[in-house]
C-alpha cells in the first residue's frame, strides 16, 4: 500500500456529498473502472460470471457491473475497488481482451432520491437532452451535459450515476449542484 | 378609475405598482396594461420616430405601442410589453423614448419634421458626404436607434435551461389547444401544453360566449384541473414556444419568476428545448386594425382587445367611465365589441362600418361610413365620421378598430413554408410543407368560431396521435358559439393625412405609397425601405395591412404581392436566457490537473490552455516580474532538477494485434519497429502532407502502446485515430481509448533528476545502462503505487516523465518536492517549459501551425519511404518538396535587442515586401542560458545560412532587429545531456 495520500477528483481528501431537497449527491470515489475491448473475431466473454450488456445498457453484478460504451467495448465497474489495480483484475478475468485502466479517468456522482423517481427526472431534464421516460433502470447512455461528455447510468428508479471526465469534476459538480438547488 | 365589475381578476386582492413614479393600484390577475387602463391611463409611451403619444393597442404579445421599461438598476429591462406583463406588488414601470415628461416630450418636435423622415430617409440622407459616415452619421443613428435604454450593467438574474421530450406538444392553451391536450392526455400520450399567457383559455377568456351554457372560464377550469391530474401531461403556463426547429425541436421560454414580487435567488426564466414527436399549433389569431388619418392616438385600440379588457380584466378603455366608446369595424366581429361593452355598462356612441349590408346586432347606432380623422393630443377625444360624403365630429373617449383577424401562422412557417391566401377569410393561413409532425388547429388555421376551434383541436390531436400509433378517442365537446363572421376587404381609409400602418416603426400609408413610387415594391424591399414589420413586434398587427395597401397600389392581388415567411423567435427572447445561465467562470467548463491545488498553494499563476488551466510560472517571495520567476525556473532545471505538471498532454492507449501496423500508418515515421520498453518521437501528418501533431509513442508490450499528443491536439488526434480505425482500416484489430485524465504525469528534468527519482522508485534500476534515454517501463513508486516512467526530454536535459493514477498526482508532486529539497528541486511552469524547448530547438504549436512540413522542421527524413502513412505521399509532392524554408535559430546581433515572434525575415538590404519575404520567427524568448533573446523560425535555405545576419522585421510595431542565423540547438547541440 502506497504511502501517498489520494485526493478526490475535486481535489479534496473526502468525497463530495450534498443533500439538496429530495436528492442526495455523492461523489463515488471508490468506483474502479476499466475498459474492456474484445479483439476481432473473438466471442464476447463472461466477466466475473456476468454477461456483458447490450447496446445502451448497464448490467449489474454482485460488486461488479458493466455498461456498454461502443461496439465490442464496455466499461467494467468495480464497486469499492478504486484502491486496487482493478484493470489487472479484469485482465485476469478476460486475458484475451484489451483492458485499460480507467479508474482515475472519470469522476462518478451517484444521485439518490428519497421521493421516488420524479426528483431525478426533474434534475435530468435540466441537465441532459435525454428523454427521461426512456431512461429506465438498466440504461446507460453517453450524452452532453453543460458542454461536457458524460455517461448516465440508471441503476434504479431512485438512483442515477453520472460519470464525467475527472479533470472536469469541478464543472460537473457545479452543474449538478446548481440544478439540484434550483429544484427546491 | 375605469374599473368595471366582474372579469377574471381578483377584486379583493389589490396590487400596488408604479408607473413613471406615480403609485397605482391594480388587482391580482391584471396585466400592467389592464391595470393602467383601469386607472384611466391611456398614454403609455411615445412612438419611435415621430415621438407621437401612444396608448395600448392590443391585449397580447402583438403589442407595438405599450412598450415600457421595467425595474431599476441592473435589472432594468427596456421594451417590455405592458400587455403581457403580469402585475405584482411593487412592480416599477416607466415609459420610454421621450425627453422630459411623457405628456410633454421635447422630441415631439420630430413630428413637425415628419416630411423629412419619409420612407428611405436613412438611405437617402446618410449617403454623403462619405467622410461623415463614421464620425457623424453612425453615432447619430446609433444614438437614435431603439426605444428603451439598457442598464449597461451585468444582468444580476439567474437563468436556466432544460430539455423536454413528448409525444405531443400543444402550442397554445385556448379552445383548440385545450381540447387537443385533453384528447391526447386521456389517450395516455406524453403531452406538453404551453401557453404564453399566465391564465389558461386564450381567447375564451376575452369573450362573453358561454360553453355549455356556462361562462367559458368554468369549462377551462375543469379541463385544466383534469390535465393537471394526469401524470402524462405537463402544463406550462407563462411559456412562449418561440421557434420550430429541425427534427421536432422547439425553443420555449418559461417565465419562472417574472411575476413574483420577491424573486430574489430564484431562476428568472428557463430556456426549454422541447423535442416533440408531433406538434399541434393552436396559437390563435391576431386582430388587425384599419389605417385612417391620425389613427394612432391613445385610446384607439383593437376592438377585440377592448372586449378582452372589459370581459377578462374588467377595465374600460376610456379615461373616465362616462366617456362613450365608438367602434370602427369592417366585419361582424367588431360589432361584438359594442355588444360586450354595452353589457358592461360602457356607453357606445356608434359602430361605424363601411359595409352597406352590415347589420346592427344590438342596441347601438350603426353608421354606414368610415372614420377618417381623430382629435385629442394625449388621448382621443373625438372622431371624424364620414358618411355619404359628409363628415361630422363625434366625441368619444376611445375607439375600437376591427379590421379582421390574421391566423398566427408564425411557427408553421419557420421551415420556410409559405402561408397561403384564404380569400373567404381575407387572411393568410398555414401553407403546405409545414415542419414535420406539425398540425395547425383553431383560429391559427382559420377556424374562427369557438365551436370550429374546439372541433379542430380535437381532430388535430386525433390525427397526430394516429400517426404515432396511439389510439385516442373523440371527446364530448362543449356546446359553443358557431356564428360565421362576415367581413369585407376594406383595408384602409383613403385620405391626405398620415394613416399609420405600423405603429411601432411609425410607417404610414404614405410611406408605402412612396416606396411604391420609388420601386421598392417586393415585400422584402418594402420592409427594408420603410422599416415596416421590424423591431420587437415584427409587424404582427401591420404586415397584412401593409401588403394590402401595396397590392392596391400595384393593382395586384394580395397573394401576388407577396407574404412574409416568419423566422424564430415568435416574440423577443432575451440573450440572457439564450445563454442558459452559465456566466463568468462557469461560462464554459474548466479542466484542472490533479496537482492543481498544489500549484495554487505554491504561488502558481495559471494560464488557459484550451479548457485546461496550467501553471504558467511560480512566483516566489521577492519576485515582482514574471521574467524573474521564469529565469529562476529555467536555471534551476538546467542546474539542478525541476518538476513540471504535464498531465494535460493527450494520452491514448493503443492495443491489439495490429496496433503496431496501425501506428505505422498513423505516424509518418516507423513505429512498428519500436522495441518493447522503448519510446520514440513521432510526427503525424495531415492528409495533405503537412505536419499536424507530434509526441511520443511508448511500447509497453508487444501489442500495447501509449501515444502522447500535444495538449491542444489531444482530442483531434484521438478523433482522427478513431476515424482511421473505424473507417479507413476496419480490418485492423486495434483498440483505442483515451487515458489523458486517468494518469497524472510529471516531468522531472535536470541533471539531478535521476537522483531525485531514485528516492521514490521501488527497487528499480535507473542507471543509464538499465534505463537509457528513450526507455519506458511500468514500475511502482512510493511503496507500491503503480506508475509508468518514460525517459524523455523536452528541455534538453536528462529528464523523465513519471505517470501515476490521477488521484495520487498531487501527493506525488508534494513528495518529489519534499524529497528534492537538498537537490534544489524547483517547480516550473509552461513559460519555463517554453523557454527550454526553444533553447533546445524543439518544435511546438507555433512551429506546427498547419502550414509547415516535416522537411521544414528538418525532420524530412522521418517520413519513412519504407511504408505508407497518412500524408506521406502528399508530403512528397513538388509544391512541398521544393519549399526551402528550414527551422533555424536566431540570436540578435546586439544582445540587448529583443526578437519578436511573428517578425518576418528579410535578407539585409532588401525591401520589406511580400516578394522578398524569406520566412518568419515562430517562437522567441529570453534565454537565461544564452543571456539574450533567442528565436526559432523558418528561413529560406536557413540550414545553409548559419552565421548570416538577416533582418527580423516587425512592421506592426515599426521595429527591426538584426539577427544572426544559428543552429536551433542553443543548448547541448550534441544531446550529451539527454543521454548521460
Amino acid at each position: 500500500m502506497t504511502d501517498l495520500a489520494a485526493i478526490t477528483a475535486l481535489g479534496e481528501s473526502a468525497p463530495f456529498r450534498a443533500e439538496i431537497g429530495a436528492l442526495t449527491l455523492i461523489e463515488n470515489s471508490n468506483l474502479a473502472l476499466a475498459s474492456l475491448s474484445v479483439p476481432r473475431g473473438q466471442n464476447v466473454p463472461m466477466i466475473f460470471e456476468m454477461t456483458l450488456p447490450e447496446v445502451g445498457q448497464w448490467q449489474a453484478g454482485a460488486d461488479i457491473s458493466a455498461f456498454w460504451t461502443a461496439p465490442n467495448q464496455w466499461i467494467i465497474e468495480g464497486h469499492n475497488r478504486a484502491n486496487e489495480d482493478f484493470a489487472e483484475l479484469v485482465k485476469r478475468a478476460a486475458p484475451d481482451c484489451c483492458v485499460t485502466e480507467q479508474t482515475d479517468g472519470w469522476v462518478a456522482f451517484d444521485i439518490f432520491s428519497n421521493d421516488g423517481s420524479k426528483p431525478i427526472a426533474d434534475l435530468l431534464e435540466k441537465l441532459v437532452n435525454i428523454d427521461v421516460n426512456a431512461l429506465k433502470t438498466g440504461t446507460a447512455v453517453r450524452t452532453g451535459l453543460h458542454h461536457m461528455s458524460v455517461y448516465l447510468i440508471r441503476r434504479r428508479d431512485e438512483q442515477i450515476t453520472i460519470v464525467g471526465m475527472r479533470s472536469l469534476a469541478g464543472a460537473l459538480c457545479h452543474a449538478l449542484e446548481t440544478a439540484a438547488m434550483r429544484l427546491r | 378609475m375605469t374599473r368595471l365589475s366582474g372579469g377574471l381578476i381578483d377584486h379583493s386582492a389589490p396590487v400596488q405598482f408604479s408607473f413613471n413614479g406615480r403609485p397605482y393600484t391594480g388587482c391580482k390577475g391584471d396585466t400592467l396594461a389592464s391595470a393602467l387602463l383601469a386607472n384611466g391611463v391611456q398614454l403609455v409611451g411615445r412612438s419611435f420616430k415621430y415621438h407621437r403619444p401612444r396608448g395600448v393597442l392590443s391585449a397580447g404579445s402583438e403589442e407595438p405601442n405599450a412598450l415600457v421599461t421595467l425595474h431599476d438598476g441592473a435589472r432594468k429591462e427596456p421594451n417590455t410589453r405592458a400587455t403581457v406583463t403580469e402585475l405584482y406588488d411593487g412592480l416599477v414601470a416607466r415609459s420610454q423614448n421621450h425627453v422630459g415628461p411623457l405628456n410633454r416630450d421635447f422630441m415631439a418636435v420630430n413630428d413637425l419634421l415628419a416630411p423629412f423622415f419619409a420612407a428611405g430617409f436613412y438611405y437617402k440622407t446618410f449617403m454623403w458626404p462619405r467622410a461623415f459616415w463614421e464620425k457623424l452619421y453612425e453615432p447619430l443613428i446609433r444614438q437614435a436607434a431603439g426605444l428603451g435604454r439598457l442598464s449597461l450593467e451585468p444582468d444580476p438574474d439567474a437563468y436556466d435551461k432544460g430539455f423536454l421530450h413528448c409525444d405531443l406538444l400543444v402550442v397554445g392553451g385556448g379552445a383548440a389547444g385545450l381540447v387537443a391536450a385533453l384528447v391526447a392526455g386521456r389517450a395516455g400520450a406524453q403531452v406538453i401544453l404551453a401557453d404564453e399567457d399566465f391564465q389558461w383559455g386564450g381567447r375564451l377568456l376575452a369573450e362573453s360566449h358561454h360553453l355549455d351554457e356556462a361562462p367559458a372560464a368554468e369549462w377551462v377550469g375543469k379541463v385544466i384541473a383534469e390535465l393537471s391530474g394526469l401524470g402524462n401531461v405537463r402544463i406550462m403556463p407563462r411559456t412562449t414556444v418561440f421557434g420550430a426547429y429541425d427534427h421536432g425541436i422547439h425553443g420555449a421560454v418559461e417565465r419562472v419568476s417574472d411575476h413574483l414580487p420577491n424573486a430574489k435567488g430564484m431562476v428568472r426564466q428557463t430556456l426549454w428545448r422541447i423535442t416533440a414527436k408531433r406538434t399541434v399549433l393552436a396559437a390563435g389569431a391576431t386582430e388587425r386594425h384599419i389605417p385612417f388619418e391620425n389613427n394612432d392616438r391613445p385610446g384607439i385600440m383593437l376592438a377585440g382587445a377592448m372586449r378582452a379588457y372589459a370581459n377578462r380584466w374588467a377595465a374600460a378603455p376610456t379615461r373616465s367611465q362616462s366617456d362613450p366608446v365608438a367602434v370602427f369595424a369592417n366585419n361582424d366581429d367588431g360589432h361584438r365589441t359594442a355588444l360586450d361593452l354595452l353589457a358592461k355598462g360602457i356607453p357606445v356612441s356608434a359602430v361605424i362600418d363601411p359595409r352597406t349590408d352590415a347589420k346592427r346586432l344590438g342596441d347601438y347606432e350603426l353608421i354606414t361610413g368610415v372614420v377618417d380623422g381623430t382629435k385629442g393630443r394625449l388621448g382621443v377625444t373625438a372622431i371624424r365620421v364620414t358618411q355619404n360624403g359628409s363628415s361630422h365630429w363625434m366625441p368619444c373617449g376611445a375607439l375600437g378598430v376591427a379590421g379582421g383577424w390574421n391566423p398566427n401562422v408564425h411557427l408553421s412557417s419557420h421551415h420556410k413554408s409559405r402561408p397561403i391566401w384564404d380569400a373567404n377569410l381575407l387572411a393568410f393561413v398555414p401553407g403546405k410543407d409545414l415542419p414535420a409532425g406539425m398540425v395547425v388547429a383553431g383560429a391559427a388555421v382559420g377556424q374562427m368560431t369557438t365551436a370550429k376551434a374546439l372541433r379542430s383541436g380535437m381532430d388535430a390531436a386525433l390525427d397526430s396521435l394516429a400517426g404515432l400509433g396511439i389510439t385516442a378517442k373523440p371527446i364530448d365537446l362543449p356546446r359553443a358559439e358557431d356564428t360565421a363572421v362576415t367581413q369585407s376587404a376594406f383595408w384602409h381609409v383613403a385620405g391626405k393625412g398620415r394613416a399609420w400602418v405600423d405603429f411601432q416603426n411609425d410607417v404610414t400609408v404614405k410611406d408605402i405609397a412612396l416606396a411604391h413610387k420609388e420601386n421598392m415594391r417586393p415585400v422584402e424591399h418594402l420592409k427594408r425601405w420603410t422599416t415596416l414589420g421590424m423591431a420587437t413586434d415584427q409587424g404582427k398587427t401591420s404586415n397584412i395591412s401593409a401588403l394590402a395597401v401595396m397590392a392596391e397600389l400595384t393593382g395586384k392581388t394580395l397573394p401576388e404581392t407577396g407574404t412574409t415567411v416568419f423566422r424564430p423567435p415568435y416574440t423577443g427572447v432575451s440573450l440572457s436566457v439564450l445563454g442558459g445561465g452559465d456566466t463568468g467562470s462557469h461560462f464554459r467548463p474548466t479542466r484542472f490537473t490533479p496537482a492543481h491545488s498544489w500549484s495554487a498553494q505554491n504561488g502558481a499563476t495559471f494560464i488557459e490552455v484550451g479548457a485546461w488551466l496550467r501553471a504558467q510560472y511560480f512566483v516566489r517571495p521577492g519576485e515582482s516580474h514574471w521574467r524573474q520567476s521564469v529565469d529562476r525556473e529555467v536555471l534551476a532545471v538546467r542546474g539542478n532538477v525541476g518538476l513540471c505538471d504535464v498531465t494535460t498532454l493527450g494520452k491514448i492507449d493503443v492495443q491489439g494485434v495490429d496496433a503496431a501496423e496501425f501506428l505505422n500508418r498513423v505516424y509518418c515515421n516507423m513505429m512498428g519497429s519500436l522495441a518493447v520498453g522503448r519510446v520514440r518521437y513521432g510526427l503525424m501528418l495531415r492528409e495533405d502532407g503537412h505536419a499536424y501533431d507530434d509526441g511520443t509513442c511508448a511500447r509497453l508490450a508487444e501489442t500495447h502502446f501509449v501515444v502522447t499528443t500535444t495538449t491542444a491536439n489531444a482530442a483531434l488526434v484521438y478523433r482522427n485515430m478513431e476515424f482511421a480505425r473505424q473507417c479507413l482500416w476496419p480490418e485492423l484489430d486495434v483498440h483505442l481509448i483515451s487515458t489523458t485524465d486517468a494518469w497524472a504525469q510529471i516531468a522531472v528534468a535536470g541533471p539531478k533528476s535521476r537522483e531525485l527519482l531514485s528516492r521514490i522508485v521501488d527497487d528499480f534500476d535507473l542507471s543509464n545502462e538499465a534505463f537509457p534515454f528513450m526507455a519506458c517501463a511500468e514500475l511502482t513508486v512510493c511503496k507500491g503505487l503503480r506508475a509508468r516512467l518514460f525517459r524523455i526530454s523536452f528541455s534538453g536535459e536528462l529528464a523523465y516523465e513519471i505517470a501515476v493514477p490521477a488521484r495520487f498526482g498531487n501527493a506525488l508532486m508534494e513528495r518529489l518536492m519534499q524529497r528534492g529539497v537538498d537537490l534544489g528541486v524547483t517547480a516550473y511552469g509552461t513559460e519555463a517549459l517554453g523557454v527550454m524547448r526553444i533553447e533546445k530547438g524543439h518544435a511546438a504549436g507555433a512551429e506546427l501551425n498547419g502550414q509547415t512540413t516535416a522537411q521544414m522542421l528538418s525532420l524530412g527524413r522521418m517520413v519513412s519511404q519504407k511504408k505508407d502513412s497518412i500524408g506521406a505521399v502528399m508530403s512528397r509532392r513538388e509544391g512541398l518538396e521544393l519549399d526551402k524554408r528550414r527551422l533555424v535559430g536566431f540570436r540578435p546581433s546586439n544582445p540587448a535587442e529583443v526578437i519578436a515572434p511573428g517578425s518576418h525575415l528579410f535578407a539585409a538590404g532588401t525591401e520589406r515586401t511580400m516578394q522578398s519575404d524569406q520566412g518568419w520567427i515562430t517562437s522567441a524568448a529570453y534565454s537565461p542560458h544564452v543571456g539574450s533573446s533567442i528565436g526559432l523560425g523558418f528561413l529560406e535555405e536557413g540550414d545553409v545560412r548559419l552565421g548570416e545576419v538577416v533582418i527580423a522585421a516587425n512592421p506592426l510595431e515599426g521595429r527591426e532587429v538584426r539577427v544572426e542565423v544559428v543552429s536551433p540547438h542553443f543548448v547541448d547541440p550534441d544531446g550529451d545531456r539527454l543521454r548521460d
